[in-house]
């Protein structure tokens, strides 16, 4: 596909969700994660540096804000924590939240990129095609969740990240980013392609449960779940559908009654109307103690 | 996996031949690209290597001494990502940061490749041969009361093999050391359960009262508790489950509870006391010990509202059964014996026992049962290292120089031994000054079996097995070399295993009936045995005996405010560093303090109101003084911690070990008093006593949250709502 190809039939290649004519199937992958299981472990994130290559950088360049982990762990305390007139103590713990690219279906990264480097995939997925990546960063600048991350540096080789023995470890199923080039978490697309692929040549389409991202997978408090939307069977089309959260609207249930209501679904940033796939379940505190 | 006939054993033999030349086809930059490698090709690959599919295989994680059962991922004869193991009752297929890590152990560039000899400041490096020559020599003519073996936890066949060893010469003075192992309360739930280790059941509590125990985060087997308590959120009987956390610094555990209350250090015991009496349903003894723990006093000393006491016993009173756990932070006092048996009264006096805190089943093999010890072990070591006792000193799975509290001196002490052995991984702190250091095989290219300390459901026996081949030609798994310097001193026993692989075996195959093995051939009850990783036995169960008991529970007033030294020095357990001996590993020194959100190096946290009277800003380097020593950090103002202490992470501040390590941070290990619990004899890790200076330095703080800090500005990002709105129990 070249550019030029890109530009003219640009409509048709950025398909973003809600589209009658194109609807997502027979996948649209997207997660739910629960606030109130995520105890803050960081073991989804080494996981995903295991998974998906990502290199550590080292002391002075995380100083610098290049850290490369693609799934992060945001931690927040309450607002009136050590504030004046607030509470001393933060008594009723933190606020974990774990981040990564929310594989929006209308992606403010996606208008943005000058090349067509990154872009939507027919099974909702935002990808990004390394080898298009012209290293503008500005899907970065327009992330509203911050969790694009760009190669500084040539860390395999002039930056030595996988010194000696270490790049053995190195998982083949992925590549190994070079310098200039955006990167950012993919809900592990290669399992997902060697799912769909045996499904396919078993004639069939991949059940629930059957492909794990490596975060679900490590997940010691199991906090995370994911699968294909479409598929009722699929416990996150239950879950979202429990939670009233659709996947095409910017308000949702949950934000029409005054109050509160005994929903806890939400997504991040909603009213931005990127439609992100990841929806979190509220943290619940208890009111007795 | 397989039919008889098959082994695994030549597979990975095979394995090496085709492995090690396709191995580096894989991934991106390797020699292959530059010519320098002969490419074998595919057309006869080994069996069961299919080019470009990975095949599982399961095993054992040894980061920690959990005990969770790993499934590796092995494509083209290397091991690239560890998952669990399904199958294990301990962690169910889930898995923890540091295990992940296991990977960047085996791969380490700064693993070691070869034996080394002493030769004043330099190891030369030696042959085995020659190693071994040498260790039989030193041996010569020295009695058993001048040996010494320094250990970490150990079990299994190993454990029995170390055993022969050691008795092969009489030698009694088995030193069994981890620096972070719950000794104080392994010995108070002895008395007050009458097991070391019951089984907690936090999935069957509707509240939990945890005193410092952070079972998510670093405590005894956090995998299995983090999974527990997933379930406890959901609920029993539709009843969501509380967390009520006790201690003077946040842990992980703290940062996931309902109410996070900050005691006063060193008063956990009274609070406990003071909710007994608050409950007012004790009997006898115990009410009239607690008669005095009124809400008024109780208050003053721990320093938490009245209102909270009654609050945590009105929850206690109507949610049953509930769970009190005494961990970390109440065992480290000079009193730490006694603020633990009462947190466990606590349990006996709310009925929990049976109930949540049940007994645990154990192997029918005590021989392989875990060996445990702390600093205890570690003070008789240099005790009589410092009267010059010993002559030959071993040492294996620890590393005291970096780990032993300040004020024991013990690398001064060391120095005494005649000749220091040390079994490494790496050229860590202890090897660094040791006159022999022999390279061990990583887990992941091992042989052996592992007791878990920690039963969950059942007694197991966990299976390690090599996931790929040696990556390094000369070194040697620790179950070889035992097995190699038993055949010194009894050949005639230990002459029919070649190796220790054959060892193993030939153990395993003994027990075959009492392992489950009946009515199965030899080939296939090994076999079946390694495909699976995990031995399940029925185990034996001892009923819990302990009783309620006040008789001997005495606790001190909280300590007078010191003038010199006036804050608490709390040296914290990170969860991936633990106590430093993985802190080589770059995933983890990258993988942000779950709190703290700090990379690559130490910190000071320190209240915002202690650091506004001391006008200490993030980032300044601060000097922390103890009676033992001095160390310079950044600051971090934290709100979880109680004003009158600090805190400092442990695992940080290498000399030694490797590139990810050496260099970055400060050693609290090094500033700790000599202070021990006064019944166990165990550090006391909570009572050294520090100031704080600023030097007047300022750095900028390496950490993952914003310069903001770690608040939600305007949108909330992370959503909270009260129990009262929700019924987690009707969800998906």
């Amino acid at each position: 596909m070249s550019v030029s190809n890109l530009l003219e039939n640009w409509s048709q290649f950025r398909h973003y969700h809600p589209v009658d004519d194109k609807p997502h199937d027979p996948y649209k992958w997207a997660m739910s994660i629960d606030l109130d299981a995520c105890v803050g472990c960081n073991a989804c994130s080494v996981a995903c540096y295991a998974e998906n290559n990502l290199p550590v950088v080292g002391k002075e360049k995380y100083a610098h804000g290049m850290s490369m982990h693609w799934m992060r762990i945001e931690h927040y305390w309450d607002e009136d924590v050590g504030e004046e007139g607030g509470r001393e103590f933060p008594d009723q713990g933190a606020q974990f939240l774990p981040m990564m690219c929310q594989q929006c279906e209308a992606a403010p990264c996606e208008t943005v990129c000058p090349v067509g480097a990154t872009n939507h995939t027919a099974d909702g997925l935002n990808s990004q095609i390394y080898n298009r990546c012209v290293g503008s960063r500005y899907c970065e600048a327009n992330c509203p969740y911050k969790v694009r991350y760009f190669n500084w540096y040539d860390y395999p080789t002039t930056d030595n990240v996988w010194p000696a023995e270490m790049t053995q470890q190195l998982n083949p199923d992925v590549t190994v980013r070079g310098k200039g080039v955006m990167e950012k978490c993919t809900f592990c697309v290669q399992r997902l392609s060697a799912a769909k692929v045996t499904a396919k040549s078993e004639g069939r389409i991949v059940h629930d449960g059957e492909v794990q991202t490596a975060c679900q997978q490590v997940c010691p408090v199991g906090a995370i779940s994911f699968g294909n939307l479409i598929d009722p069977q699929s416990r996150v089309h239950k879950q979202w559908r429990a939670q009233q959260v659709e996947l095409d609207k910017d308000r949702q249930a949950k934000d029409e009654k005054e109050g509160g209501t005994n929903l806890r679904g939400y997504r991040i940033l909603e009213n931005m109307r990127p439609y992100p796939s990841v929806m979190y379940l509220e943290r619940v505190r208890e009111s007795a103690i | 996996m397989m039919d008889s006939g098959f082994d695994r054993r030549d597979f990975l033999k095979v394995m090496g031949w085709s492995g090690a030349a396709v191995a580096l086809s894989g991934c991106g930059n390797t020699s292959i690209e530059d010519g320098k490698e002969t490419v074998v090709s595919y057309v006869e690959a080994a069996d069961y290597v299919i080019p470009g599919i990975g095949v599982y295989y399961n095993s054992s994680c040894a980061q920690c001494d959990a005990g969770c059962s790993i499934n590796g991922r092995v494509r083209e004869g290397r091991v690239l990502k560890l998952e669990g193991n399904p199958a294990s009752a301990i962690n169910r297929g889930k898995m923890c940061g540091l295990g992940q890590a296991g990977v960047q152990h085996h791969y380490n560039p700064d693993r070691l490749r070869e034996p080394l000899l002493r030769n004043g400041d330099k190891g030369e490096t030696i042959t085995w041969e020659k190693a071994y020559a040498l260790i039989a020599e030193k041996l010569k003519g020295v009695s058993g009361e001048e040996i010494a073996f320094l250990s970490g936890g150990v079990s299994g066949h190993l454990k029995v093999l170390l055993g022969n060893y050691l008795a092969s010469f009489g030698c009694k003075n088995h030193f069994v050391y981890e620096a972070l192992a719950p000794g104080v309360v392994r010995a108070a739930n002895k008395k007050a359960y009458g097991a070391e280790m019951p089984r907690y059941n936090i999935n069957k509590a509707k509240v939990v009262l945890s005193f410092g125990a952070d079972f998510i985060g670093a405590w005894v087997s956090p995998v299995h508790f983090s999974q527990q308590y997933a379930q406890f959120r959901k609920g029993v009987d539709g009843q969501r489950g509380v967390l009520i956390q006790v201690e003077p610094k946040m842990t992980l555990t703290g940062a996931n509870a309902d109410r996070w209350i900050p005691v006063r250090p060193g008063t956990e015991g009274i609070l406990a006391l003071g909710i007994i009496n608050a409950l007012g349903t004790a009997t006898g003894d115990i009410a009239a010990a607690v008669k005095g723990y009124d809400k008024a006093r109780v208050s003053k000393e721990t320093g938490v509202p009245p209102g909270q006491i009654d609050k945590i016993a009105a929850i206690l009173k109507l949610r049953s059964p509930s769970l009190v756990l005494a961990g970390g932070a109440a065992e480290g006092y000079a009193h730490g014996s006694q603020n633990a048996a009462a947190i466990n009264l606590l349990n006996h006096v709310l009925g929990n026992v049976g109930k949540t805190v049940e007994a645990a089943a154990a192997v029918p093999f005590p021989q392989m049962v875990p060996a445990k010890g702390n600093t205890a072990a570690l003070k008789s070591l240099n005790d009589g290292l410092a009267a010059g006792k010993y002559k030959v000193l071993f040492n294996y799975a620890a590393n005291p120089v970096f780990t032993a509290p300040g004020a024991l001196k013990f690398k001064d002490n060391l120095s005494k031994a005649g000749f220091k052995v040390a079994f490494a991984h790496y050229l860590d702190e202890t090897a660094l000054q040791a006159d022999l250091v022999l390279p061990l095989n990583s887990a992941l290219e091992d042989w052996g079996t592992q007791v878990p300390e920690y039963m969950a459901e059942g007694a197991q026996i966990n299976i390690l097995q090599p996931l790929m081949e040696n990556l390094h030609p000369n070194t040697r798994g620790m179950g070889d070399i035992l097995l190699a310097l038993l055949k010194q001193r009894r050949p005639e026993e230990y002459k029919n295993y070649e190796d220790y692989y054959a060892y193993l075996r030939a153990a395993m195959l003994q027990n075959k009936v009492a392992l489950g093995g009946n009515g199965k051939d030899d080939d296939s009850f090994w076999n079946e045995t390694l495909t699976k990783g995990i031995i399940k036995l029925a185990g034996t169960t001892t009923a819990l005996s302990g009783k309620a008991g006040v008789a001997g529970l005495k606790l001190p007033a909280p300590t007078e405010n010191d003038e010199q030294y006036p804050l608490q020095l709390i040296p914290s357990v990170n969860i991936s560093l633990r106590d430093g001996r993985h802190s080589n590993q770059p995933w983890l020194q990258e993988s942000p303090d779950p709190l703290t959100t700090i990379v690559w190096d130490s910190w000071v946290e320190i209240h915002p109101k202690k650091a506004a009277e001391l006008g200490i800003v993030e980032g300044d380097i601060v000097e922390v003084t103890s009676r033992t020593g001095s160390i310079k950090t950044q600051a971090y103002l934290f709100p979880g911690i109680h004003p009158d202490a600090i805190s400092i992470p442990l695992g940080q501040g290498h000399e030694a070990l490797g590139r990810y390590a050496k260099g970055y941070g400060v050693n609290p290990f090094q500033i700790l008093d000599a202070v021990f619990d006064r019944e166990t004899g165990e550090l006391a890790m909570y009572e050294t006593r520090v100031k704080v200076n600023k030097t007047g330095q300022r750095v900028i703080v390496v950490k993952d949250e914003s310069a903001a800090g770690a608040k939600q500005i305007r949108e909330k990002i992370a959503g909270r709502v009260s129990s009262d709105n929700v019924d987690l129990s009707k969800e998906v």
